[in-house]
């Protein structure tokens, strides 16, 4: 038998936790986040510059494979994905290794964007930006599968795994995506209490 | 202590006074390591100081410790800055770019490896600034595989030679964790940690299919040690810690050796050893802020870790009269196996390095292979686990969706001991160089039958564990870890580049002391083994069992 004032106790402490407000992102948890943290965190919600390492015609190209290779049709504007790989090739900032036989990360970029336009014109006569969603999915599934085949003097799986490298890396490093998929985010100096499985902390939302 | 009293060690080892710890190596008890630095001693290139140590890492800072301590003139040059890691680290993934070593290499052969982030760093603290934090000792099989199972190398000393060192290591880092069944059993200085989500997976796993498994070893404070705090389980161990909590040369060598009197040097990369004679060292060619420029010194230790350290060997034309610098390099097989659970797990909070068993890591007359694998949790956090997913072929919504389900998966890991190989080698790029000049270093490597099946069965017993433990799905990724080798200790010039003092063959004052050095690997993580082998040079040096240069 619980006694009824623990019980009691008990059930008022899960309603002060059900009632305690939720942040609704978890960026409103910056005041939470060191200074350093916070700064390089936020500066990723604010104004991007404008493109300095990809040409108009790449860009072209570009927007439509990472809109494909992370699902943001709907919700493109949300998440620069764009922009910040431009900024990282433009600041020559390497991964600190690459393949023999491929170039540099951003020489590899351009090379398989330029790719991508020829192989639609040869299929379609059109550049990638210009085919239709299915078309372009079509596309894609294509080189996927291509797997270690060549594709215009590179292995395919090469390409595809510089292509998905650099989107996932941009898109799940910008703070919405974390509401997204349910991570806490940075917790210093706060650190995290509750650990082991099914639980969470207070301002965790259940998943 | 044996294994059968293991109580009794554990509570003999965490009662015992940190006195000796402390007149050894005070670093945790001195004040932050950036005030220090203010007061450092600066040496002039014309000096000639005892030791020039090249790479302030793992290997690096133990060996400029313990000199500096030792009253030795030292200067440690680091191609990477001084580190303050209040502002220059962050609790962010992508954010963390810097911490690695991310100047251009190539990357060949039937299995290239990934370098960079995966395995490579660079600054004060090295690779330990970013390395998860396990540290297990080899086991006494490591030192004689050759001889006990016919596969790798045997080395040229026995786990009773580098034991004292494991144990001085262990209780300055300290290593916090449970009793330890394998290899030599011991226990640990500091306790183990409460265990996040992904730990408990792992020990429910191993529990309900009889299969032991340990809650460490970290070197993560678990309670205070000096002035360092204990963890606050943020999970950025990956990340640099800048609670101070997870163990890097910085924090636990660098303080002491400043206030012995060593400069540590930064921004400094050197690009060619000075010889004379072909049996001397005379100074390192070193390039600082964009300048030329050169340290004179009795003796130089080489220290940039399996990659770097052949390339500047290769790089000054010495120490290859029998053509080993740069072979047996090697990785671990590090698959990574996840499984989804109905719970949520949570896997980014506590530190990624959790629970250990190493139940595989000896040869299995039973099995059609050679040596073993241990298994470990790794817990990546987003951008790492994207990459997971996304080599499983998924993109676009399928991607979107499986991330989105991040909080309800567990991740294991194994590691491998894949064997050395003399074709596994560092070389130099013939028509590419570096911002300095300097050849680009390009590794090439291949697995054997026997590393591929060891990728097999650890997998499986991975997939057996998730699944003993309730996942209901399961993925996993090939992929490989931490690097050695590339100048290994051998017991002549024909078979490798240094003997058991770390002393280059053919040279009086020319030594090696850092990852490149190990002949095998085991299944371990190994920056334990790295500095136990640092500080036990140093120590033969410092007492005049070698001859001071
Ligand atoms: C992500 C990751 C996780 C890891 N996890 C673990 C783990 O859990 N447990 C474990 O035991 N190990 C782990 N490791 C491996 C471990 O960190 C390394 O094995 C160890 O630090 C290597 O020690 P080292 O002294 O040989 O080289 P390092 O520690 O890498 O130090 C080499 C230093 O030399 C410098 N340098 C290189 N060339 C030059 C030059 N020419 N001039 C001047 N300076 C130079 C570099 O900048 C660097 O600072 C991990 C590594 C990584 C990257
Ligand atoms: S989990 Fe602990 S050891 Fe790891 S970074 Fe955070 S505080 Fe440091």
């Amino acid at each position: 038998m619980i006694p009824a004032r623990t019980a009691r106790t008990a059930r008022l402490a899960a309603e002060a936790k059900a009632t305690r407000k939720r942040p609704k992102r978890i960026a409103d948890r910056a005041h939470t986040w060191d200074p350093a943290t916070a700064g390089v965190v936020l500066a990723r919600l604010g104004p991007r510059p404008p493109l300095g390492y990809f040409s108009p015609t790449e860009e072209a190209a570009a927007r439509p494979l990472l809109a494909h290779l992370l699902a943001t049709w709907h919700d493109e504007a949300d998440i620069p994905v764009l922009s910040f790989i431009d900024e990282r090739l433009a600041s020559g900032e390497g991964d600190g290794w690459r393949h023999a036989g491929l170039p540099e990360d951003g020489p590899a970029w351009r090379r398989s964007l330029a790719a991508l336009d020829a192989d639609a014109s040869l299929r379609h006569g059109r550049t990638f930006a210009e085919l239709g969603h299915g078309e372009q999915h079509r596309l894609l599934r294509h080189i996927q599968d291509l797997g270690s085949h060549d594709w215009y003097g590179m292995p395919a799986a090469r390409v595809w795994s510089l292509w998905t490298r650099y989107a996932c890396a941009a898109y799940y490093s910008h703070p919405h995506s974390w509401d997204e998929t349910g991570y806490g985010g940075p917790a210093y100096p706060q650190g995290y209490l509750r650990l082991g499985r099914g639980t969470r902390e207070p301002w965790e939302a259940p998943r | 202590m044996t294994p059968s009293h293991p109580a009794l060690g554990t509570l003999r080892e965490t009662l015992r006074p940190y006195g000796d710890v402390r007149r050894r190596n005070a670093s945790a008890w001195l004040p932050p390591v950036g005030r220090l630095r203010r007061n450092m001693r600066r040496y002039d290139d014309t000096d000639e100081v005892d030791m020039v140590v090249i790479g302030c890492g793992a290997g690096g800072a133990t060996l400029t410790q313990r000199l500096a301590h030792a009253g030795w003139h030292v200067v440690c040059l680091e191609a990477g800055p001084f580190w303050d890691p209040d502002t220059d680290w962050v609790s962010d993934e992508a954010g963390s770019h810097h911490l690695y070593w991310n100047e251009p290499r190539v990357v060949g052969g039937d299995h290239p490896v990934p370098l960079g982030a995966n395995n490579s760093g660079r600054g004060v603290g090295g690779s330990m600034v970013h390395f998860a934090g396990y540290t297990p000792r080899l086991h006494p099989s490591d030192f004689h595989t050759k001889s006990l199972d016919g596969v790798g190398a045997d080395w040229p000393i026995t786990y009773d030679d580098l034991k004292p060192y494991y144990t001085r290591i262990e209780r300055e880092l300290p290593v916090a964790g449970q009793y330890w069944p394998w290899g030599d059993p011991h226990p640990h200085p500091h306790g183990p940690h409460p265990v996040g989500g992904n730990g408990q997976v792992m020990l429910d796993g191993c529990a309900a299919l009889g299969i032991e498994a340990r809650v460490g070893p970290v070197a993560i404070t678990s309670g205070r040690f000096g002035n360092r705090p204990h963890c606050v389980y943020r999970g950025f161990c990956l990340q640099g810690c800048k609670v101070d909590a997870k163990a890097s040369p910085l924090i636990t060598h660098v303080p002491d050796a400043i206030t012995h009197g060593a400069e540590i040097r930064d921004g400094s990369m050197a690009t060619y050893i000075e010889t004379e004679g072909g049996r001397r060292a005379t100074g390192v060619h070193y390039v600082r802020g964009g300048r030329p420029r050169f340290q004179r010194a009795r003796a130089v230790a080489v220290a940039g870790y399996s990659i770097e350290t052949p390339r500047l060997l290769l790089n000054s034309a010495i120490a290859n009269d029998h053509d080993q610098v740069g072979r047996y390099v090697m990785v671990q097989g590090a698959p990574q196996t996840a499984g989804r659970f109905a719970d949520e797990i949570r896997m980014y909070k506590a530190p990624p390095p959790e629970v250990s068993t190493e139940a595989f890591y000896e040869t299995d007359p039973g099995r059609p292979y050679q040596r073993g694998f241990a298994v470990q949790t790794v817990s990546p956090l987003p951008i790492t686990w994207a990459e997971h997913v996304t080599a499983q072929g998924h993109w676009g919504t399928d991607l979107r969706e499986r991330m989105r389900d991040y909080v309800h998966w567990a991740v294991l890991g194994s590691l491998c001991e894949f064997l050395p190989q003399p074709d596994n080698r560092v070389t130099l790029s013939p028509d590419e160089s570096d911002r300095n000049g300097m050849p680009v270093a390009r590794f090439d490597h291949s697995r054997c039958a026997n590393d591929d099946q060891l990728m097999a069965a650890s997998q499986q017993v991975m997939e057996d564990i998730l699944r003993a433990a309730g996942a209901t799905e399961l993925m996993t990724i090939e992929r490989y870890a931490h690097l050695v080798g590339g100048c290994r200790m051998a017991a002549t010039p024909h078979d490798g580049v240094v003997d058991a003092d770390l002393r280059v063959f053919g040279y009086d004052n020319l030594f090696i002391t850092d990852g490149s050095v190990l002949p095998t690997q085991g299944s371990a993580n190994p920056a334990l083994t790295i500095m136990a082998l640092a500080d036990r040079a140093a120590d033969r040096l410092t007492r005049g069992e070698v001859p001071r240069p």
